[in-house]
């Protein structure tokens, strides 16, 4: 196991007042909150700087990791000495995290959830929690609809009211047409009921794989279209590759970069189908032969052309 | 680790096939009707119907409220802060996309 150094994650010294330390996370809770920030790994930042703030704005807590000492370096290799917190008590409220494994050798294992823990009632009748998950598919999945099948953990409390991680496996249909940022709703595969309260929904929220000739934005599909400058120019039929097979697309003559052309209702399908747009790219041939250095000349010379004029 | 496996047949597109009353959102996004009633009031929401018995939210609502209750809990916002912070993402995730199709991200 790994030391943690909750002052470190924080970016506060070890003397710092409570005031500077709940400042110091409410800074980092902002920057890496996963809704919010786009860096990479933020989602994992917002969990160690949640559980940094958990231990140090508590008093007891703090007082006890504090008695460990401050030898300790992040990433080292870490046991609890015996009796470490002796002559402490924790009253635990709840972390809305997932906690790492020191800190769970240090203050126990905590139940998930927080404020938005249902109470448990021997004699009420409540509906299950609704869950939530990603699902990553892959774009040609929304063009013809697919069947994917999804192993999803799930935290659930066994017989004797230990928290347990539970797979399981689900068969889901992708209905055709379903666009990133949508959710599936599966009726009745989330958290068991109470009573008769009846299980809560499953939610799968959808994301695409990204693809490495298609930009996605809702229904519509964007693709980058090469040309020479002669088809630019001179106008010309390419066959272009769209999700649902290749498509003959006219260019009209002298068409410019960054045009986009527009192939109606070939975007992601569905009662209002999205578009394709093709963005034009030229490219230019490099001039690497005495030939086609003389046809860039011969070009030259045929035009009184300044694009700085 | 327990396993099982499932086979469902029956999803619904949340944004395209569902409506939720005040409860159904209220479980759907675990957050009390009090804090989606301020959230109504502070045009974070916009139901169809007059007053909260007969609110209906669109499907795009569930994404919406998820969102208001992780900012509320975990940043501690208040409600005119979690509206301004959902109107400053939308107008990110606008831009982004802007830049995606041109290809500039």
């Amino acid at each position: 196991m790994k030391f943690q150094d909750y002052y470190e994650t924080l970016g506060v010294a070890r003397t710092a007042t409570q005031d500077e330390i709940k400042q110091s996370y409410r800074k980092l809770a902002r920057k890496y909150h996963p809704d919010v920030s786009k860096e990479a790994g933020a989602e994992e930042r917002f969990k160690q700087v949640g559980e940094a703030f958990a231990v140090l704005k508590d008093p007891e807590k703090r007082a006890a990791y504090d008695q460990m000492g401050s030898q300790w370096k992040s990433g080292q290799d870490f046991t609890p000495p015996p009796d470490w917190n002796s002559g402490f008590e924790f009253n635990d409220g709840n972390y809305g995290g997932d906690q790492s494994e020191f800190f769970e050798s240090l203050f126990g294992r905590q139940a998930r959830g927080g404020q938005r823990q249902q109470r448990r009632s021997a004699n009420m009748n409540f509906k299950g929690q609704d869950h939530h998950a990603k699902i990553m598919i892959d774009l040609n999945d929304s063009f013809q609809g697919a069947k994917r099948s999804i192993s999803l953990q799930m935290p659930t409390y066994d017989a004797n009211g230990n928290l347990v991680a539970q797979e399981r496996k689900l068969d889901v249909t992708i209905p055709k047409g379903i666009r990133a940022g949508q959710n599936l709703r599966l009726t009745g595969q989330g958290g068991p009921g109470m009573g008769e309260g009846g299980a809560g929904d499953l939610y799968l929220e959808i994301a695409f794989h990204p693809h490495p000739l298609y930009r996605v934005d809702g229904r519509d599909i964007y693709m980058d279209l090469p040309l020479t400058p002669w088809e630019a120019a001179l106008g010309a039929s390419v066959t272009i590759p769209t999700p649902d097979g290749p498509v003959a697309m006219n260019i009209p003559a002298n068409s410019s970069g960054g045009r986009k052309l527009r192939l109606k209702g070939r975007g992601i399908p569905g009662k209002e189908a999205g578009d394709l747009y093709a963005v034009l790219t030229i490219t230019l041939p490099p001039a690497d032969s005495e030939a086609h250095k003389e046809a860039y000349s011969n070009f030259a010379k045929a035009f009184d052309f300044n694009p700085r004029a | 680790m327990v396993q099982t496996n499932i086979t469902i047949f029956q999803t619904s597109v949340v944004e395209e096939e569902v409506h939720m009353t005040m409860v159904e959102l209220c479980q759907a996004a675990s957050t009390p009707a009090d804090e989606i009633m301020s959230w109504v009031a502070e045009g974070v929401l916009s139901p169809a119907g007059s007053s909260p018995e007969d609110w209906r939210f669109s499907g795009n609502s569930l994404r919406r409220a998820r969102l208001a209750a992780s900012l509320t809990q975990d940043l501690e916002l208040n409600t005119p802060g979690v509206a301004l912070a959902l109107d400053l993402l939308e107008e990110i995730a606008e831009l982004r996309a802007r830049m995606h199709r041109s290809n500039l991200l």
